[in-house]
């Protein structure tokens, strides 16, 4: 696994800034949507208008951790750099309930179960358009490992 | 509903890798023998439908349709380019009908193409900026975790997976047209390499270079004509997109499905032969339920036990599907119309059902919050 190294000062840019932020700027890492305060929607990724009224919705933590609702492990030629093989899954969020797509920590492919716990992490992951390293939003292991970005 | 709408005419071109032909002389090919199979001429058409997928993103080309009615001496008629995935063909049948029934037209023209046996392809996926892309959601992963998930819940095996493979490709054996005209075993299916677990290169559709051809009447042109196969049914449905979605009990292609018998007047039990998008054999087995061919979860079952193989009671895709066939995109959602018109003309040789007198062809396109974008279900009769 790849993971920024201690003293490294040119840590990668997050692919898509704001996909995730930590609970309370420190705390662990939340998925980040929008909930509509006219019809109570809650959606993600965040949106700017609400896409059932059209109301303007607020940025809202969906969730930071879930269970593995369905997952692959894909072994063709990869995108964006990402590793192979990569593995990718749908987690039903505890808290909004919402189900939503992610890579997995890659390190886990070989041992995933429908059902299993995850949380979310930050972790960098393939590269961008431009074809530099960046930060992916991932479901990993709920015990953290030492891969992980930014600790 | 005003006019009864009929299929005049239908022609295609061999599917699979084609490098000396053009997406314009694949296209322009099935439209020629379109126009010979209904008997009619270029100035007989009111208006014309071309269906493309990928040329924009391949090519750079652009209002390609204009191209390829002008080169069967058709240019003054209103064309219009239709991209809507894999179900790109069938909405263009979608919109000729309309045009049609509406009493617009006397006769309309369809012609879905693709080439896209070419270097520059790539993984496919549902739009190279959607975020779901950028985190590595590949077609193939698409339904890898629907089967992932319906083995969980249902106890699907990847012997019931793969034996829609083995049961397709034994299809495209009859099929001179198709990519794959040799049949495998479920033991190739099952060694064939991994593509996404548990979906294996056998049990995902080839890409392939391919053109097909549709010509749709109204009443009065059908009797002039002698064409007699009507469209009951042709209908376009959207993905709802509300979260969380039932990756297993498909909530917009149930829908979609029952959409449709209700406007043919028909249900699954009165189907004699039917076309779907097998682009990954758990499409298959999900289209299966949603079609009312076997109560849901029991899919695998119903391919394991023969029913939907040609001889079977509810056979599915004996042109050999997507995973025989081929699947150049474009041409797909046409030629499933295409071959059920074979079909009920008792045209269809070695691979005919015989005595079918109602078909439905079923396509799904793109991908979208664990949903479909697009999704076609036309009914025809005898």
């Amino acid at each position: 696994m790849t993971g920024t190294m201690c003293g490294d000062v040119t840590e990668p840019a997050e692919l898509v800034p704001g996909l995730v932020e930590r609970v309370n700027g420190r705390g662990p890492y939340a998925l980040v949507g929008s909930r509509c305060p006219d019809c109570g929607a809650t959606v993600f990724p965040s949106v700017v208008r609400c896409p059932y009224c059209q109301g303007q919705p607020l940025r809202q933590g969906v969730g930071a951790a879930g269970s593995l609702y369905t997952y692959t492990v894909v072994r063709t030629r990869a995108p964006f750099g990402l590793p192979e093989p990569y593995a990718v899954g749908y987690v039903d969020l505890d808290g909004s309930g919402l189900r939503v797509f992610g890579l997995i920590d890659p390190a886990m492919a070989d041992e995933l179960t429908v059902g299993q716990r995850v949380e979310v992490g930050l972790m960098r992951l393939g590269v961008d358009g431009q074809g530099r390293p960046c930060l992916r939003p991932v479901f990993r292991s709920e015990h953290p490992t030492a891969s992980e970005v930014g600790r | 509903m005003s006019g009864e709408v009929y299929i005049a005419g239908i022609g295609s071109t061999a599917f699979g890798r084609q490098p000396d032909v053009s997406l314009l002389e694949l296209a322009a090919e099935a439209g020629r023998r379109a126009l010979a199979d209904a008997g009619i001429k270029p100035a007989d058409v009111g208006i014309g439908f071309f269906a493309n997928a990928l040329a924009g993103k391949l090519f750079g080309d652009l209002t390609i349709g204009q191209n390829v009615f002008a080169a069967l001496g058709m240019s003054r008629l209103p064309i219009a380019n239709v991209e809507n995935a894999c179900t790109s063909g069938s909405t263009a049948f979608y919109l000729a009908c309309l045009a049609v029934r509406a009493g617009e037209v006397d006769c309309a023209m369809v012609i879905g193409a693709e080439k896209m046996c070419v270097p520059q392809l790539g993984l496919l996926s549902s739009g190279d900026s959607e975020l779901d892309t950028l985190l590595g959601l590949v077609t193939p992963a698409s339904f890898a975790m629907r089967a992932r998930r319906h083995m969980a819940e249902f106890g699907t095996t990847v012997e019931q997976l793969a034996q829609v493979s083995v049961k397709n490709r034994s299809h495209g054996v009859l099929n001179a047209l198709a990519q794959f005209r040799s049949e495998v075993s479920l033991g190739e299916v099952l060694a064939s390499p991994m593509i996404a677990d548990p979906l294996t290169r056998f049990q995902s559709c080839p890409i392939a270079d391919g053109a097909s051809a549709l010509i749709v009447c109204s009443e009065s042109m059908a009797r002039r004509l002698g064409a007699r196969i009507t469209v009951r049914a042709a209908t376009l449905s959207t993905g709802n997109y509300d979260n969380p979605q039932d990756m297993v009990r498909w909530r917009t292609d149930r829908e979609g499905v029952e959409k449709a018998y209700e406007i043919a007047g028909v249900g699954p039990a009165d189907l004699d032969v039917i076309e779907c998008h097998d682009a990954f054999t758990i499409a298959e087995i999900l289209h299966y339920e949603a079609l009312g061919l076997c109560p849901v979860g029991e899919g695998g079952r119903l391919v394991a036990e023969g029913v939907t193989a040609l001889g079977g009671s509810k056979p599915v895709n004996v042109s050999g599907g997507l995973l025989a066939r081929g699947h150049p995109v474009g041409a797909t959602g046409v030629e499933q119309i295409v071959e059920l018109t074979r079909q009920l003309r008792g045209n269809a040789g070695a691979r005919q059902v015989h005595g079918a007198r109602l078909g439905l062809a079923h396509c799904m396109g793109g991908d979208r919050a664990a949903d479909t974008k697009s999704m076609t279900v036309a009914v025809l009769a005898a």
